[in-house]
C-alpha cells in the first residue's frame, strides 16, 4: 500500500483529495437544486459519491451512508456484464435491488469518466423517489408476496448513449411511474449531478494528469484505511452480541430478529449475521446489497466519526451471512419497504454492538450510546391534491425521532438518525401550502425519552388531517410499535415505542372535535383518510445511558419543569418525588425502596463475593461495573464491590435478572408478545447494569466477552 | 475639510477608512474594545488628531458617516441578546427546539459533520418557558380556521405582563398569508406594555416556513433593545461632539440606511462587515471598470469569497447563525476556515492544513506566543514572502528560526523533505482550498471565472493572489488602496439601500396559464412592497433619486429550491409572466446545463423582492501617494522550493498614480504585502489600487 502511495507527493495527493470532496459536495448541491423530491431537497434520502474503475467508493456526501457500497455494485455489474460496452459519454440507470439497490424507490445512475481511452473514475448518485409504479402508490405493497407486484425493476440500463439521452427509454421508465414528472424531473437532476462530476474530473485530470488522479484516488482509500485499522487495533478484542427486531411482515405479525456476533481482533472486524431470522414472506426483506449498506452506515458512524468516509472504512470488515436470511433474501421475495425495516434494523443491530466495544474502550468510552431512532415510520399519502393533481406524499417527519444520550450529556430531541447526518424535516407552513397536509400540531412528545442516568432526546409527534381536499388513500405502517428498537446502553433503556393512533371523524373544518381514538398496530397498512379522521401519531424518543435512578434529582426535576418527564414518569422511572421542587428525603428513600425492590427485597451480604480491594483500582467495563484484579485472577465487580463474574466477562452469571412481559406504562414502551425484556441488577446494591430484549423463550446471551490479553491491557493502562 | 466615513467593526480591529475633501484617502486601525463604542470613537480620534483637529472640529466636518458593527451578532452568539419571549399557535411552541433537525448540525464543518458528539452545539434561541402558545389557526389560504377570541389573546398577553417581558416575538402559522392574529395581539401586548419591543413576522420576514421565520423574527426582538441602545448612544456621542448627519447602518443586503428606519429592523444589519467588503469591492470595481469581481478575503482563521456578477453582488435568501436559520436577505458571502492561522500536520503519513487555526493566541510559531503547530503563515515567512522585521508595519517581530524549527520537526522530517518544500507544500494546499472556494462560488453558480477580476483583500490577500488567481486561469489581480480597510471603505461609500419581500403563491401545472386573480395577487405583492421600499427611502433621503429593482421567486413545480429572476415590469400580467418563465428557463440552463430545465413539470411562483436603492454621491479619490522605496532584497521562493529567487522589496502606504514595478518584488504596505511574481508587473492607478498582470516573456 505505501509503495503505491509514494508515486505522488504528499502535497499533490492533498490537494486532489480536497478537491474529490469539494467535486462530491458541488454533485450534492447540484442535485439538491434540480430534484422536485422533497425527499431529496428536504429529508436528504439521496447519495452522490465517486467511484474507482473497481466499484471502491473514495469520496462521498453526508447524505444516507447506507448507499455507499450500493453504488459500487452498480459499476461491478456493469463492468462484468457481457455485451455491455461503457463508452465516454454513457450514464446507466438502475434499481433493481437483487443487483445493487436498498429498494426499488432507491434510482441511482452512475456514469464513467474517461482519460483517453481508460475510465480513471466513475460519478454516482442515487435518491429515493416517491413512485416507481407497482400495485400501491409509493411503490410500497404491504400485501405484496414477489417483488413483480412492487415498483418497476431496472436492472441495467444505458439511458444515454455517447452523450444522447435515449428518450424512448426515459418515456419507459417514467411511464411506469404514477408521478411522471417528478421522475422525469429527478432523472434530469442525476444527469445534471453527473456532468458536473465529470467535468470537474476532467479539469481535475488536465492540471494534474490522470495518473496522479487515478493515483490519488485509490489513496484516499488507504488513507482512511489506515485510519480505520488504526482505531480497530485501540478497541479491546473480543466477541460481541447485538440484536435488534422488527414486527410484521406486512400479512401476520410475527417478531423477526436481526442478530449479530461481532468479532474484533487486532485491526479486523467480522460481522456475522447468521442467527437472524429466516425471510419473511413479505415486504420487509433485503437483499444482500441491503445488509451491506446497512453494515456500511452503522460502521461509518459509529466508527469513523472523525474520518474521511470511503471504502477505506470498509475494507477492514467482514460480514458473514448466508443466503436466504432477512437481510439476504433470495429471489423472488419482495422488499419494497427494505429500507426503513430490515436495513434499518440490522444497522440498529451493528450500531448497538459496535457501541459495547466503544464502550469497553478507556479512549473511547466517553462517546459510547445507544440507538437514535431506531424506527422511520411510514405514512404514505395519494390521491388527487388540492389543485387537482395526482400526488403521493412520502411523510418525512418521522426522521424527526430523538437521538441516544451520551455518557455526559442527553440526547438530542427530535435528533434524528445518525447514519444520514444532515437529514432535515419541511416545515409545517411549506408542507401545507403545496401538499393536502393539515397539521394540529408537531411538538415534542413528553416520556418519550429513553430511560437513564444521562435521558435519551425526546421524539416529536404529530396530528393531521386532510388539508383541501375531501379525501385520499393513506398507508401507514411501521416497525417498533411493538419493539423498542432505540435501545439504551449500559442500563439505559430505550425511548418510547411508536404510538400510532387514528380518529376516525376526529375533526371538523380543521378543528379537533371529541371522538374515540384507535391504536394502531405497526402495519394498518392501506386506509381511506377523510378531512374529518386525524391521524396522530409519535415516533421513538432516543436510546438513554446508565442506570435511571443514578439521574440527577435536579435534572428530572429540569425535565419535568420544561414538559420532558411527567410527574408519574419521574416517580417510576426515576424515583424522584417531586412537589414544587425535588422532596430530597422522600427521593432518597423511594430510591433505595427501588433498588430492594429489584432483587427481591433484600441485598446479597455474602462475604465470598465482596471484592475486597479498591474498586477504583481496576478498570472500567460499562458504566455501572469494573474490572480488577485479585492475585493472578481478574473479577468483574459491581460498583458495590460485589464480584459479579472471575476471569470472565460473563457478568450476567452473578447478577440478578428480572424479565418483563411488559415495561411499566410510563416507559411508553409496548412489547411484542414474543419479546421479553430482562433488567439484570448487582444482587448488593440493586443497581441496574444491563436491559437486554429478546425472544421470549431464549434469554439474550452475554454480549461483550473481551479476550484475556485485551483485559490485561486494559488493567494496565 | 468635509470628510467621508467608514467605519466597520471586526473582531480585532475597528477599521476607519476616510476620504477627504482633497481626494486623499487613509485608513485607521484601534483594536476593537469589549463595549465595541470605545474602539468606534479611539479610531476617529486618531484619525482627528492625524488631520491635526479636535476631535469636536473633525466631528463637524463629517458630511457622511457610514457604520457597520458586530454588536448584534456577539449578541446572539454569546447569549446575550434581551430576554425575549416567543407567541406562536397552539400546537407549534417546539418549532425552534425541533429546528427542522437543523439545528443540531448548525455550524459544523465538513469534518465535525461525521460526528453525532459535536452535534448540539447551539440550544434553541429561546428556551421552552419562554414560549408562549395561543389558540388559533389560519390555513394555507389565509382562511381562519380558529379566531383568535379577546380571552385567548388576554391570557397570553397576561403571560407576558407577569414575566415582565420586555422583547416580544410574535409568529403564528401563515400569518403572512393573512396578518389578523399577529396585528391583533400586537396591539393587546401593547396596550398592556407599551415599552416592550414588538417584532411581527409577517413584517419582519414575509415568506412561508415558520421554522426560519420564527427565529429571525425572535432575532429580531432580541437585538432590537441592544442595538438601539448602542445606535442611540454612538449617535449622541458623535451629535454632541457636533456630528450634523446621521449615522448610516450597513446591511447584510449591501445598502445603508439611518439608524431611525433601522431601528425595527435590527436583524437586518447583523453581518454586516462581509456585507460591506463586497459592497466596496462593487464600488472599486465600478472606478476601475469591472463589471465582474470576485472579492476574497484572507483572515488569520477565514477565508471568504464574494461575488459580484454584471455590478450586482450575488445575493441569498437566507443565512445561519447561532444555529438558527434567520431569513435575513444578504450578500452571499462564502467562507472556509482557511487563513494565516491554519495549521498545518502530518498524521499518519498525511500532509492537512487546517480547518484547526491557531487564532491569534497562540498565533503561529513564528508570532513567539507560545505556539507550537507551524502554520500558513510560518510558512509564508520561511518562504520569505513575510519579512520578520516588517509584520504589521514593523509592530510585530517574526521569529524565522522557530518557524522553520517547527515545519521541519513537524511537517518535513515526518514526510521527508526539505524545510523549503515542506513550507511550500502548506502553502500549495492552503492556496488550493481557497481556490477550491473561488470556484464554488462562480463555476457551481454558472459563471466562468475567468470572466471575473479577483480582488485581494485582508492582510494576507495581496501575497496569495497571485496564485488564486493563476489557479482559475487569470493573468491578473488588483489589490484595493484600501485592501486591509475594505469594509469600512464600502460602508463609507455604499448607496442607500432597502429590500421589500412578499410570500404570494401561484402554481401553473404543465402547459397550463397561470389564473388571472393569481397573477393579480403578484402584481398587487409587487405594489406593496415597490411602496414599502420607496417609502422607507425617501424618508430617509427625501431629495435622492431612488431607483426599484423588482425579483420573483420562482421554481419548476415540484422543487424546492427556487430561483430569483429579474422582473422588469411593475405589475404581472400573462405577458411579463411569460418573459419571466422564459427567463428562468434561460439562467436554469446556465446554472445546470442544456437540457435541465423542465417546463413539463409546471412552475411554482413563491414571492417577490423589490430592491430600492437611492444613489448617494461618491467621493472623489486621487491621492498624490507615497513613491515606492526599494529597502532591501531578500531570497523568496514562488513556485520552486530549491530555488528562491532574489526579490526586491519595495515599501510605501499608497503608491503613487502611474508607478510601476517589475516582478519578482514585493511591495509592502503597513498591514500586508503584495507579492509580485517574476514575469508579472505592478501598476497603480489614479485611485492608489495595484494591478498586477502577468506580462509576455
Amino acid at each position: 500500500m505505501q509503495q503505491q502511495g509514494d508515486a505522488i507527493s504528499p502535497v499533490v495527493f492533498e490537494i486532489i483529495r480536497n478537491r474529490l470532496i469539494a467535486i462530491t459536495e458541488e454533485m450534492r448541491v447540484a442535485l439538491q437544486s434540480v430534484s422536485g423530491s422533497p425527499t431529496v431537497t428536504e429529508a436528504s434520502d439521496f447519495f452522490t459519491g465517486l467511484f474507482t474503475p473497481q466499484g471502491e467508493v473514495a469520496s462521498m456526501g453526508f447524505q444516507v451512508a447506507y448507499h455507499a457500497p450500493v453504488s459500487g455494485a452498480f459499476i461491478r455489474h456493469i463492468s462484468g456484464k457481457p455485451g455491455m460496452n461503457v463508452r465516454d459519454g454513457d450514464m446507466f440507470i438502475g434499481n433493481d435491488p437483487y443487483i445493487a439497490a436498498l429498494h426499488q424507490n432507491d434510482v441511482q445512475m452512475v456514469a464513467p469518466i474517461f482519460a483517453g481511452d481508460q475510465i480513471i473514475l466513475w460519478a454516482g448518485v442515487e435518491a429515493h423517489e416517491v413512485d416507481v409504479g407497482g400495485m400501491d402508490f409509493a411503490s410500497w405493497s404491504p400485501k405484496a408476496k414477489e417483488i413483480w407486484q412492487e415498483g418497476m425493476r431496472i436492472p441495467c440500463v444505458k439511458l444515454i448513449d455517447r452523450g444522447e439521452m435515449r428518450e424512448d427509454v426515459l418515456e419507459m421508465i417514467v411511464t411506469a411511474s404514477r408521478l411522471p414528472a417528478l421522475l422525469g424531473l429527478d432523472i434530469r437532476a442525476f444527469i445534471a449531478t453527473l456532468n458536473v462530476a465529470r467535468d470537474r474530473i476532467n479539469e481535475l485530470v488536465a492540471r494534474y494528469g490522470a495518473a496522479t488522479v487515478s493515483e490519488a484516488s485509490r489513496r484516499v482509500i488507504t488513507s482512511t484505511e489506515t485510519r480505520m485499522r488504526a482505531r480497530l487495533r485501540e478497541l479491546p478484542d473480543g466477541q460481541y452480541h447485538a440484536a435488534d427486531f422488527l414486527e410484521h411482515d406486512g400479512h401476520t405479525n410475527v417478531l423477526y430478529s436481526l442478530d449479530v456476533q461481532i468479532t474484533k481482533s487486532g485491526d479486523t472486524l467480522t460481522l456475522d449475521f447468521s442467527n437472524s431470522s429466516k425471510q419473511s414472506p413479505g415486504f420487509i426483506n433485503a437483499t444482500r446489497p441491503g445488509l451491506m449498506g446497512a453494515v456500511a452506515g452503522a460502521v461509518l458512524a459509529t466508527l469513523a466519526w472523525d474520518m474521511p468516509w470511503n471504502e477505506g472504512v470498509l475494507n477492514p470488515v467482514k460480514v458473514i451471512c448466508p443466503d436466504g436470511l432477512i437481510c439476504t433474501a433470495k429471489f423472488p421475495a419482495p422488499v419494497g419497504s427494505a429500507t426503513v425495516e430490515t436495513v434499518w434494523v440490522a444497522a440498529n443491530a451493528t450500531m448497538l454492538g459496535l457501541n459495547k466495544i466503544l464502550s469497553a474502550s478507556p479512549k473511547y468510552r466517553y462517546r459510547a450510546q445507544g440507538l437514535h431512532a431506531g424506527a422511520m415510520a411510514t405514512f404514505n399519502l395519494g390521491g388527487i391534491n388540492q389543485f387537482g393533481e395526482p400526488f403521493g406524499l412520502h411523510l418525512m417527519d418521522p426522521l424527526a425521532a430523538g437521538s441516544a444520550a451520551f455518557p455526559s450529556k442527553d440526547g438530542v430531541s427530535g435528533g434524528g438518525p445518525i447514519t444520514s447526518p444532515v437529514s432535515s424535516i419541511a416545515d409545517v407552513e411549506r408542507n401545507e401550502q403545496v401538499v393536502p397536509l393539515f397539521y394540529f400540531h408537531r411538538r415534542l412528545a413528553p416520556d418519550t425519552g429513553g430511560a437513564g442516568r444521562m435521558r435519551g432526546g425526546l421524539s416529536v409527534e404529530v396530528a393531521l388531517t386532510l388539508g383541501g381536499i375531501d379525501k385520499a388513500q393513506a398507508l401507514v405502517m411501521t416497525h417498533g410499535a411493538e419493539v423498542a428498537n432505540s435501545m439504551g446502553l449500559n442500563a439505559g433503556f430505550p425511548g418510547a415505542t411508536i404510538r400510532q393512533t387514528w380518529g376516525t371523524n376526529a375533526a371538523l373544518n380543521g378543528r379537533r372535535v371529541d371522538a374515540p381514538f384507535e391504536i394502531f398496530g405497526p402495519k394498518p397498512g392501506l386506509m381511506t383518510m377523510t378531512n374529518r379522521d386525524v391521524f396522530a401519531v409519535s415516533w421513538q424518543g432516543g436510546g438513554g445511558y446508565g442506570d435511571p435512578l443514578e439521574r440527577d434529582a435536579d435534572a428530572v426535576a429540569k425535565d419535568i419543569i420544561e414538559g420532558s418527564v411527567s410527574l408519574q414518569a419521574a416517580r417510576t422511572i426515576y424515583g424522584v418525588v417531586y412537589r414544587d421542587g425535588v422532596d430530597r428525603p422522600a427521593t432518597e428513600s423511594l430510591r433505595n425502596e427501588m433498588r430492594r425492590e429489584r432483587v427481591g427485597g433484600t441485598f446479597a451480604d455474602n462475604v465470598s463475593r465482596k471484592y475486597r480491594g479498591n474498586t477504583d483500582d481496576g478498570a472500567a467495563l460499562t458504566d455501572g461495573l469494573r474490572i480488577v484484579r485479585d492475585g493472578g485472577d481478574f473479577h468483574v465487580v459491581s460498583k458495590a464491590g460485589y464480584i459479579l463474574a472471575t476471569n470472565s466477562t460473563r457478568w450476567r452469571e452473578g447478577a440478578v435478572a428480572q424479565t418483563m412481559e411488559q415495561l411499566p406504562d410510563e416507559f411508553g414502551i409496548r412489547l411484542h408478545e414474543d419479546l421479553r425484556a430482562t433488567c439484570w441488577h448487582c444482587p448488593a446494591s440493586g443497581a441496574l447494569l444491563s436491559v437486554d430484549f429478546h425472544y421470549k423463550h431464549r434469554n439474550a446471551p452475554d454480549d461483550a466477552i473481551i479476550e484475556p490479553h485485551a483485559i490485561k491491557a486494559m488493567l494496565d493502562a | 475639510m468635509p470628510f467621508v466615513i467608514g467605519t466597520d467593526v471586526g473582531g480585532t480591529f475597528t477599521d476607519l477608512w476616510i476620504a477627504s475633501g482633497d481626494g486623499e484617502t487613509r485608513v485607521f486601525k484601534s483594536p476593537t474594545t469589549r463595549d465595541v463604542l470605545g474602539g468606534v470613537i479611539d479610531a476617529m480620534q486618531m484619525a482627528a488628531k492625524a488631520y491635526g483637529l479636535s476631535f469636536e472640529d473633525f466631528c463637524a466636518d463629517i458630511t457622511r458617516f457610514g457604520h457597520g458593527t458586530t454588536v448584534g451578532l456577539n449578541a446572539l452568539l454569546t447569549g446575550t441578546a434581551a430576554k425575549t419571549f416567543v407567541i406562536t399557535t397552539k400546537g407549534f411552541g417546539d418549532t425552534l427546539e425541533i429546528g427542522r433537525l437543523r439545528r443540531q448540525t448548525s455550524g459544523m464543518n465538513e469534518f465535525e459533520m461525521t460526528d453525532a458528539f459535536l452535534r448540539n452545539r447551539h440550544p434553541p434561541l429561546a428556551p421552552r418557558s419562554q414560549i408562549i402558545e395561543v389558540d388559533e389557526r389560519i390555513d394555507a389560504n389565509g382562511n381562519v380556521i380558529a379566531a383568535l377570541d379577546d380571552a385567548e389573546a388576554d391570557r397570553a398577553v397576561g403571560q407576558l405582563v407577569a414575566q415582565g417581558a420586555q422583547s416580544i416575538a410574535v409568529c403564528t402559522l401563515f400569518s403572512v398569508v393573512n396578518p389578523a392574529h399577529e396585528l391583533k395581539l400586537r396591539d393587546r401586548i401593547r396596550a398592556a406594555l407599551p415599552d416592550a419591543f414588538i417584532s411581527l413576522s409577517h413584517e419582519i420576514s414575509p415568506s412561508v416556513g415558520e421554522y426560519a421565520r420564527m427565529s429571525t423574527t425572535l432575532a429580531n426582538a432580541a437585538l432590537g433593545p441592544i442595538a438601539g441602545r448602542y445606535l442611540s448612544r454612538l449617535e449622541d456621542i458623535l451629535r454632541n461632539a457636533g456630528m450634523k448627519v446621521p449615522v448610516l447602518m450597513m446591511t447584510c443586503a449591501g445598502g445603508v440606511l439611518p439608524t431611525a428606519v433601522l431601528n425595527d429592523r435590527p436583524v437586518f444589519a447583523l453581518f454586516s462587515g462581509p456585507a460591506g467588503c463586497v459592497v466596496g469591492s462593487r464600488a472599486l470595481g465600478e472606478l476601475i471598470g469591472a463589471e465582474n469581481v470576485l472579492t476574497t478575503d484572507i483572515g488569520g482563521t477565514s477565508f471568504d469569497v464574494g461575488a459580484i456578477v454584471q455590478g450586482k453582488p450575488i445575493m441569498r435568501g437566507q443565512i445561519s447563525i447561532a444555529g438558527a436559520d434567520l431569513n435575513v436577505r444578504s450578500i452571499d458571502v462564502d467562507s472556509i476556515g482557511a487563513g494565516g492561522g491554519s495549521i498545518a500536520s502530518v498524521e499518519m503519513g498525511d500532509l492537512r492544513v487546517g480547518p484547526k487555526s491557531a487564532g491569534a493566541n497562540p498565533g503561529p510559531v513564528c508570532y513567539g506566543r507560545g505556539g507550537t503547530e507551524p502554520t500558513a503563515t510560518d510558512a509564508d515567512l520561511v518562504l520569505g514572502v513575510l519579512d520578520p522585521e516588517n509584520f504589521l508595519g514593523g509592530q510585530m517581530r517574526l521569529d524565522k528560526e522557530a518557524a522553520a524549527r517547527a515545519i521541519e520537526e513537524k511537517i518535513a522530517k515526518p514526510l521527508g523533505l526539505s524545510v523549503m518544500e515542506a513550507a511550500w507544500g502548506i502553502r500549495q494546499i492552503l492556496d488550493s482550498r481557497m481556490a477550491d472556494l473561488m470556484r464554488r462560488m462562480t463555476l457551481e453558480r454558472g459563471y466562468n471565472p475567468r470572466d471575473f477580476v479577483v480582488l485581494a483583500n485582508g492582510g494576507a490577500g495581496p501575497s496569495h493572489a497571485w496564485v488564486l488567481s493563476a489557479e482559475l486561469g487569470l493573468d491578473s489581480f488588483v489589490v484595493p488602496a484600501a485592501a486591509t480597510a475594505q469594509s469600512a471603505y464600502g460602508i463609507a461609500t455604499c448607496d442607500l439601500g432597502f429590500v421589500a419581500e412578499r410570500p404570494v403563491y401561484v402554481r401553473v401545472g404543465p402547459g397550463a396559464k397561470p389564473a388571472d386573480e393569481r397573477l393579480a395577487s403578484v402584481s398587487a405583492a409587487l405594489k406593496s412592497a415597490s411602496a414599502e421600499a420607496e417609502g422607507l427611502l425617501r424618508e430617509a433621503s427625501p431629495q435622492s433619486r431612488i431607483t426599484l429593482e423588482r425579483r420573483v421567486s420562482i421554481r419548476f413545480r415540484g422543487q424546492t429550491n427556487h430561483m430569483d429572476i429579474a422582473f422588469a415590469s411593475e405589475a404581472m400580467n400573462m405577458e411579463s409572466y411569460g418573459q419571466l418563465v422564459q427567463d428562468f428557463n434561460t439562467q436554469y440552463e446556465t446554472l445546470f446545463g442544456r437540457g435541465a430545465s423542465f417546463s413539463q413539470a409546471g412552475y411554482e411562483i413563491l414571492g417577490i423582492q423589490v430592491a430600492a436603492t437611492a444613489h448617494l454621491p461618491p467621493p472623489s479619490i486621487a491621492g498624490a501617494g507615497e513613491p515606492l522605496v526599494k529597502a532591501k532584497t531578500r531570497m523568496v521562493v514562488f513556485d520552486d522550493p530549491a530555488n528562491a529567487v532574489e526579490t526586491v522589496i519595495y515599501k510605501t502606504s499608497y503608491p503613487p498614480p502611474g508607478t510601476q514595478a517589475d516582478g519578482p518584488c514585493i511591495i509592502e504596505f503597513p498591514g500586508q504585502s503584495v507579492v509580485v511574481p517574476p514575469n508579472y508587473k505592478a501598476s497603480a492607478d489614479k485611485y492608489g489600487n495595484l494591478h498586477v498582470k502577468r506580462v509576455q516573456s
